[in-house]
């Protein structure tokens, strides 16, 4: 880490050589920008490095204990080499859970983005009176804690408490079990789409107000529809903005951890490794066991990342270099 | 706050008291290892209004001022508990611990053995609980506070319209759900909760099991057993023919039905009034209590589904005055009144029958005997060990019922157990216990 | 390895948009039905806080009742108004804690957007990192560090890490780059000021707006962050409100679970924020898109 501290403050003038490389007399003190981002090297190494390390740390641990265990010294901590990131991946469950996850993934990330999309694109095309409301509306959920989100859904979802029930029982419509094992999935996935359209969104919305105003006037005025504008112009100038929308997604996609977990006492469908944070919960919280959490822990951190920037590296840097 | 400092302001503040000379002159225990001044301690608990009890222990014993952090439930403080273990600082003083933990905080090194500082409150206590807190062993881990034994809870006015007695035997509770059935298909008599694997455990125990065990110096577990095989079938056999729910408890929508009669029975323990009242109070005056149905009614038996023990923690540098308040709060007339009247616990000690537990629960004011039952209940609880992963074994349960619950298949049921038994023993062995059978 | 160097467009100079299109009847239904599927549980909130315990599982879901004052009442009852020290703390940890990690942010982000130093890529990609490691992974080791220096169950075990955010520095970098033109900067110096005061007088005030939103994405994930507090505290006095409110839920089986309070907590919860949003939200829409000098 001595790469990242901050260097003391150094005074007038650098190294001849390198004023000569970059012209630019920002670099007249070298020490500044080290100090400004003091603060947050500081906390991120006491508070994200440190903590990381020390978890991929603790995955090469055990617990011993001898005997009965009941001794105040009859439990040691070990090296374990790779045994608890051979269990945690040999583990029944884990793969299931990895899959499932798959799978909401792939409900979630292409609904939340495909309406934020659609909404984005009806406000700024401003078609409608309501836009103002809808924007709001639309934003609202995002103020709403996860946890709380889900507990609310959860009411919503349960037969004998749900309004939805009642509504479909008067049409005589049977109504699905969103908690019964065929319907769980989209449960869950409908409350990450309802949380996080709205902020989406905004992301989106904001990126096709920066689009000049000239450059659709003259699509307009040539002729196109609402929708060849779309299509043509602002979905192209929007790509960089729908990729990153993308990768946070999907990131957060990958972490889903607390809508399950609230809905899990409702339900006999949710099991305690229904997602791999879930088993990382279990393991720490229930079980115990941080070292096999942490193992599970740093192969999902190592998963997002591969993840992330394969898709980065897929989708290709062209469009992404705005300073410099 | 800053825990450092404590202990110098404690001995500032100590110094002060003392040479302002109006010594409190309280009978303060001698030879404490501190300076005879004050202590503060913390105490986690989750049961409501403990600071109430904490309040009066305060007020006469200025020297021991004891603090409660009111904790979210036993299993987040367990966990906290045992973070704070292992991170070497953060653990309180004391600590409400369920009995199912007890293994397992002593097995962590989190709780202390209190034997030579609590003293001789062996007598006070029935013999089931008091081994909950030594593990069968000379050392002493807590205090037991209260107990769970099971009861059946019935609405009286369906039971009077159908014309059912309250079930002595599981037959007739079988029988019973049918007839529920069969007069209205709305109705269940129960429900098989496969998120509260603690019922579940209490019901093997009523059976004769007993999951864990200490065999010289090794483990035996022992949840695949026939008797825990029998509950498992018998209530497959029910879930699968539909006559009772395989929705979990403490739901919306299991509320919702105590609310509007459809849930007409509850297999519950001794605190359950307060839940009742909690979560239907409309139906307060409707709801009776009597002993569990057994399976053997010449021999009757029950189980327990919670109770907790209060300990000290490893990390407390003042075990004799806690030990001391804790002693107390679980064994003393006044402190036992105030356990039934503000935290509504139904007290381990044998006492609390003469003096704290004279009438019944507010809700259950129809039943003069609601205690007399309670009390014929709590005799004659089977013995049972708990391990030290109870949490691997408890997760298990969940998934694995959960499951089987789902499928309303009685064969998956028992197959459950089998499930659990391996999960519990593959980690006990992973972690190094010695386990035999 | 530059994992991420862009994103969120760079805001552009003021047009107020000409309002002289037709409307579209499609629009307009499309954007109230997705208003009403957002609508949908916070109204169901609204409604079911006006029940009373018993009417919150019996009468039908939509059908207000009249004992919101009354669950107000009852909720604040609980443990002498626990509930409004829940409130004072959250606004505590995400006012406090977004606040100076805005800061901070904008001091990091300034630095990797307008100097050249060497590390300087190692540094945004190793911060950009952390993005990827959810916080129920890092609960138990940042405990487990904190009690080292005994500072478990304080507001600063939950004050402190909330301050580094890398997705905050991520987009005050995006700002700035965009935002602060590097001949202004370059006029300030000229005019002898200094680095600091160039930051403060200069390039903060451009970066404004951004910062607002940083402030609220922040906000947000403190306010939202579970596990952290849960975890840190030991003390329910301590408590933001999604953990006194998840620990009014789950009691242990002995105790019923306060429905009725943890529903009429869930809508007193959301209504500063909601409060905040309105405010916030409007003033970001604008000058996101008015504020910025074009570079």
């Amino acid at each position: 880490m001595t790469l990242l501290s901050p260097t003391p403050r150094s005074t007038v003038g650098a190294s001849p050589a390198a004023l000569a490389a970059r012209a630019t007399p920002r670099s007249r003190r070298v020490g500044v920008p080290y100090t400004f981002l003091a603060p947050a090297l500081i906390l991120f190494t006491l508070f994200l490095a440190a903590p990381i390390g020390y978890a991929a740390y603790l995955s090469l641990r055990r617990v011993r204990v001898t005997g009965l265990g009941l001794g105040a010294k009859s439990r040691v901590e070990q090296w374990a080499g790779l045994s608890n990131y051979a269990r945690s991946l040999s583990d029944p469950e884990f793969l299931p859970s990895v899959w499932r996850v798959a799978a909401y993934g792939m409900i979630v990330v292409p609904t939340m983005l495909g309406v934020a999309l659609l909404m984005a694109l009806l406000l700024d095309a401003g078609r409608s009176r309501v836009g103002g409301f809808a924007r709001i509306s639309i934003f609202l959920p995002y103020a709403v804690p996860a946890v709380v989100a889900s507990l609310l859904w959860g009411f919503l979802y349960l037969p004998r408490v749900s309004p939805i029930t009642d509504l479909l029982a008067a049409m005589s419509i049977p109504a699905p079990e969103m908690l019964s094992s065929s319907w769980v999935l989209w449960a869950v996935a409908n409350i990450a789409v309802w949380g996080g359209t709205g902020f989406n969104m905004i992301v989106l919305y904001t990126a096709l107000r920066a689009i000049p105003t000239e450059i659709k006037e003259a699509a307009r005025i040539d002729g196109a529809s609402d929708i060849a504008v779309a299509w043509r112009i602002k979905i192209p100038i929007l790509l960089p903005s729908l990729v990153m929308t993308f990768v946070f997604s999907l990131i957060a996609t990958l972490q889903v951890f607390a809508e399950p977990m609230t809905l899990r006492p409702l339900s006999n469908t949710i099991s305690t490794t229904w997602t791999p944070l879930m088993k990382v919960y279990r393991d720490a919280f229930t079980r115990n066991d941080i070292y096999s959490a942490a193992a599970t822990s740093v192969v999902l951190a190592v998963a997002t990342f591969v993840l992330s920037y394969g898709f980065l590296k897929l989708v290709g840097r062209r469009a992404f270099n705005q300073e410099d | 706050m800053n825990r450092k400092l404590a202990p110098l302001v404690a001995t500032l503040t100590a110094l002060a008291m003392v040479s302002a000379a109006g010594c409190s002159g309280s009978d303060d225990d001698p030879g404490s290892g501190t300076t005879g001044g004050k202590v503060e301690l913390t105490y986690w608990s989750w049961a409501p209004n403990m600071d109430k009890v904490a309040a009066a222990w305060n007020a006469a014993n200025p020297d021991i001022q004891v603090t409660v952090n009111k904790q979210d439930g036993g299993d987040p403080a367990v966990t906290k508990l045992l973070t704070a273990i292992k991170a070497g600082s953060g653990a309180p003083d004391i600590m409400q611990a369920e009995y199912q933990k007890i293994p397992t905080l002593v097995s962590a090194d989190a709780i202390a053995d209190i034997a030579t500082e609590v003293g001789s409150l062996k007598d006070k206590f029935p013999e089931s609980a008091w081994n909950g807190v030594t593990l069968g062993s000379e050392a002493v881990y807590g205090v037991p506070q209260d107990s769970g034994p099971l009861l059946f809870y019935y609405r009286a006015d369906v039971f009077d319209r159908l014309k059912i007695t309250p079930p002595k035997t599981w037959d007739e509770y079988a029988e019973a759900a049918r007839k529920i059935r069969r007069a209205n298909p709305k109705q269940h008599l129960g429900t098989f909760s496969a998120t509260d694997p603690g019922w579940f455990a209490g019901l093997a125990q009523q059976a004769g099991a007993s999951w864990w065990g200490v065999n010289g110096q090794s483990w035996t577990v022992a949840i695949d057993d026939e008797a825990t095989r029998k509950v498992a079938g018998y209530w497959g056999g029910l879930v699968q023919e539909g006559v009772i729910d395989n929705k979990p408890m403490y739901t919306p929508e299991w509320n919702a039905a105590l609310n509007d009669g459809t849930q007409v029975g509850w297999v519950s323990a001794v605190w359950g009034p307060g839940v009742l009242e909690g979560n239907a109070k409309d139906t307060k005056g409707k709801w009776k209590v009597a002993p569990l149905p057994q399976w053997d009614a010449a021999r009757p038996a029950t189980g327990n589904w919670g109770g907790s023990a209060t300990s000290v923690t490893t990390q407390s540098k003042h075990k004799k005055q806690a030990a001391k308040f804790i002693a107390w709060l679980n064994s003393d007339p006044a402190a036992l009144k105030l356990l039934v009247s503000d935290v509504n616990v139904y007290p381990s000690a044998k006492e609390a029958t003469s003096t704290a537990l004279t009438s019944p629960p507010a809700f259950f004011a129809n039943q003069a005997d609601f205690y007399q039952i309670a009390e014929e209940a709590s005799k004659i609880a089977n013995p049972f060990t708990y391990g030290p992963n109870v949490n691997v074994t408890y997760s298990a349960y969940s998934d694995a019922f959960a499951k089987a619950a789902e499928a309303r298949n009685a064969a998956a049921f028992t197959a459950a157990l089998s499930t659990m038994q391996k999960t519990t023993v593959d980690d006990m062995k992973n972690v190094g216990f010695t386990v035999t059978g | 390895m530059s994992l991420v160097t862009a994103t969120v467009p760079a805001p552009v100079e003021a047009t107020r948009r000409p309002r002289r299109q037709r409307h579209s009847a499609a629009a307009t239904v499309l954007l109230l039905l997705g208003a009403a599927y957002c609508l949908l549980p916070v109204l169901w909130v609204l409604v079911a806080s006006s029940k009373s315990a018993a009417e919150l599982f019996s009468t039908f879901t939509f059908a207000p009742s009249t004992h919101l004052w009354d669950n107000v009442v009852q909720l604040s009852g609980y443990r002498d108004g626990l509930f409004w020290r829940w409130m004072g703390n959250t606004a505590l940890y995400a006012g406090v804690g977004a606040f100076a990690s805005t800061l901070i942010s904008a001091m990091a982000g300034f630095a990797l957007a307008k100097y050249t130093f060497p590390g300087k890529n190692l540094i945004f990609n190793l911060i950009l990192a952390g993005v990827l490691v959810p916080g129920v992974i890092l609960a138990i080791p940042q405990y487990l560090l904190l009690a080292k220096v005994e500072m478990t169950n304080t507001y600063w075990a939950v004050l402190l890490p909330s301050m580094i955010s890398p997705y905050g520095i991520y987009l005050c970098r995006i700002f700035a780059a965009a935002a602060v033109p590097g001949e202004i900067l370059e006029s300030a110096r000229v005019d002898g000021a200094g680095d600091w005061r160039t930051f403060g007088q200069v390039a903060l005030p451009m970066m404004r707006t951004g910062l607002v939103t940083v402030f609220l994405f922040q906000f947000v994930a403190i306010w939202n962050n579970f596990m952290l507090p849960y975890i840190m505290l030991g003390d329910d006095r301590l408590y933001p409100i999604t953990v006194g409110l998840n620990g009014l839920l789950n009691q242990g089986a002995s105790q019923p679970a306060m429905y009725t309070s943890v529903v009429t907590g869930a809508l007193l919860s959301i209504v500063p924020l909601v409060l905040l949003f309105l405010s916030l939200q409007r003033y970001w829409q604008v000058d996101l898109a008015a504020g910025a000098v074009k570079a």
